[in-house]
């Protein structure tokens, strides 16, 4: 039987990649380096997904179970891979554990790290109790709390949602569009405003990037059903005045300087590089692009290729990615492994 | 475009003291020049909501501010003061006072709905601009205009016979606005009519002055437009909180 696939990381890409190979008789072996699978969207405590509207414990959950279950998946929780030696078809990982595994071939789905927003003081992130990351809130909207005001717990009656934050700021050496932010800030606001009627949500965004169809399911529908209102500012710092949140900026379409009260202040933050890169790059020999995310080769020939042979990368350890996109990219690169292995099998046969 | 520009200070905002020491140091006239701040400080929700619930307001929130209503407006090319894609802004955020100062504008829209046409949002910007106007109205801020006291001679006539009189509506339009019945362009034109028409249409039309004659049957039609108008009314007046309004002067007198 043919040597089992090393796949690192069991987010969506890595679930994917995983169940498209078990499916076809691989048998894989999944390290990921958290007690948990289920990457970013479990981990964090993601509400309901953009664009399906399921949520993400039972979405994400789901996939989880298939693949623990299955008996051509060797799951190992919390474990990294600690040195990766030889060639494609002939790998050697060794494990944290300590355990040494032979494999043919490695896919990275190894992710992002969500941007601390510490990083941006400014903002008042860390300073202020209620302003909190977008990421907060899908857990308050998660556990059923409902959206509140971390510091007594009262329901907001105005929430700010700032846009790029840790996104297309070259401050803070941080030049790619997060992608996605935009589509679930709008679906969060949406779920505010449904929660909390009496509850104003303002978005304060450089340009709205609802791309494609999340046009009229995200932008235009916050706007026209949910009264959401979209200010072109970026925010210049988060104050408070002792009672109330002041946010202050420059409102662009009236040319005036702004400072308004809110009770609430959400940063709506990025996708930086997985922190782990540099040592996932070392071990794996894999290059990483300008922006630190894994290199990714041309799509042409075969889907998920790096410039090493035999190791293969998928979702949003290429870049900022989709939970959708990062599921179809872990089955492309799980295809691109079988197909090699099957062009190898003719080669030598 | 810097928020300091120089076409942004106003007049009123200047503030020049002719004598004025500071710690020791005279910084009289022009020295101590301030700008006072235009720094909005606070979006006043209410604003939206009642624009919106006047005819015409009911798509201002779809606005996302690109500006096509303004670039194909007629009245725009006239006068560059003339904005709906900003007063819609302004509505919107609950700028008040500073919609406040193009209210001597605003009901200048000559209806011609190119931006109607323009709008990608379907706002229906032409609408907007009659609900801000009739808001204006509405509020005391601005007086009825013209065109206002005209439509509703006009629709009192209509909703009471169902039939329209001419002579008499012009009649009300100008005692309602305070102007003169003999203007020479209204003479002219009885004469013209007193020569040129049959006789007896000219004898119905003035028989019309005395009688007023109806439309057979209206007064079911009219029961029912009287209605439906004194409930918009009175929802119009409800979402302005125009009865509040009313009490609160009552009140301060």
């Amino acid at each position: 039987m043919a040597k089992p696939i090393l796949i690192v990381g069991g987010g969506p890409a890595g679930l994917a990649a995983a169940h498209s190979l078990a499916t076809f008789g691989q048998a894989c072996i999944l390290v990921d380096k958290e007690d948990r699978l289920g990457g970013a969207p479990i981990l964090e405590g993601y509400a309901k997904l953009v664009p399906s509207g399921e949520w993400a414990k039972d979405a994400i959950g789901g996939m989880v179970d298939r693949v623990a279950e299955h008996e051509l998946v060797d799951v190992r929780k919390e474990t990294k891979v600690t040195e990766f030696s030889g060639e494609a078809g002939d790998f050697t990982a060794v494990l944290s554990s300590g355990d040494s595994v032979g494999v043919s071939a490695a896919i990275l789905c190894t992710g992002f790290s969500h941007f601390d927003s510490a990083n941006k003081p400014e903002w008042g992130f860390g300073t202020f109790p209620d302003v909190v990351t977008t990421s907060q809130v899908e857990q308050m909207i998660s556990s059923g709390q409902g959206v509140r005001c971390p510091s007594d717990g009262r329901k907001p009656q105005r929430v700010a949602i700032l846009l790029c934050v840790g996104s297309r700021d070259r401050q803070i050496g941080r030049e790619w569009c997060s992608k996605i932010c935009c589509t679930v800030s709008a679906n969060m606001a949406m779920e505010i405003r449904e929660e909390l009627p009496d509850c104003h949500v303002y978005i304060y965004y450089m340009d709205i990037r609802t791309y494609g169809l999340y046009e009229t399911k995200y932008y235009w529908k916050s706007q026209e059903e949910f009264k959401v209102k979209y200010i072109k500012a970026r925010i210049a710092e988060v104050t408070s005045d002792g009672e109330k949140l002041i946010v202050k900026g420059e409102d662009t379409l009236v040319k005036r300087p702004i400072t308004i009260p809110f009770d609430l202040v959400v940063h709506a933050i990025g996708m930086d590089p997985n922190v782990d890169n540099p040592d996932i790059s070392a071990i794996f020999g894999v290059d990483l692009e300008t922006h630190g995310y894994i290199d990714k080769a041309s799509s042409y020939s075969a889907t998920g290729l790096t410039n090493k042979n035999g190791v293969f990368v998928a979702g949003a350890a290429i870049g900022p990615e989709t939970i959708d996109d990062s599921i179809a990219q872990g089955k492309a690169a799980a295809m691109a492994v079988l197909e090699q292995r099957q062009l190898a099998a003719r080669l030598v046969s | 475009m810097p928020i300091h520009e120089k076409s942004l200070i106003r007049p009123e905002n200047l503030q020049v003291h002719e004598k004025l020491e500071v710690e020791g140091v005279d910084v009289s006239g022009h020295w101590s020049t301030f700008i006072e701040s235009r720094v909005v400080t606070d979006y006043n929700e209410a604003m939206e909501d009642e624009i919106a619930a006047l005819p015409g307001g009911e798509y201002i929130h779809r606005c996302w501010q690109c500006g096509s209503c303004t670039n194909s407006c007629t009245v725009h090319a006239l006068n560059p003061d003339f904005n709906p894609r900003y007063w819609i802004y302004l509505i919107r955020m609950g700028m008040e006072s500073e919609l406040l100062r193009d209210k001597e504008i605003i009901w200048q829209c000559v209806s011609c709905n190119k931006c109607t046409y323009a709008c990608p949002r379907d706002v229906v910007p032409e609408g907007v601009m009659k609900a801000t106007s009739h808001w204006l109205e509405l509020k005391g801020h601005t007086p009825k205009s013209h065109s206002m006291i005209f439509d509703e001679i006009f629709s009192e006539q209509v909703f009471k016979t169902g039939k329209i009189e001419d002579g008499r509506t012009v009649r009300r339009f100008f005692k309602r606005t305070g102007q003169a019945l003999r203007q020479p362009w209204l003479e002219e034109m009885v004469k013209r009519l007193l020569r040129n028409l049959p006789i007896g249409m000219l004898t119905r039309m003035g028989m019309a002055n005395f009688i007023t004659p109806k439309t057979k049957g209206w007064s079911g039609a009219r029961d029912a437009i009287e209605e439906y108008v004194a409930e918009q009314e009175s929802h119009h007046r409800q979402a302005l909180r125009l009865d509040d309004l009313v009490e609160a002067a009552r009140k301060e007198l």
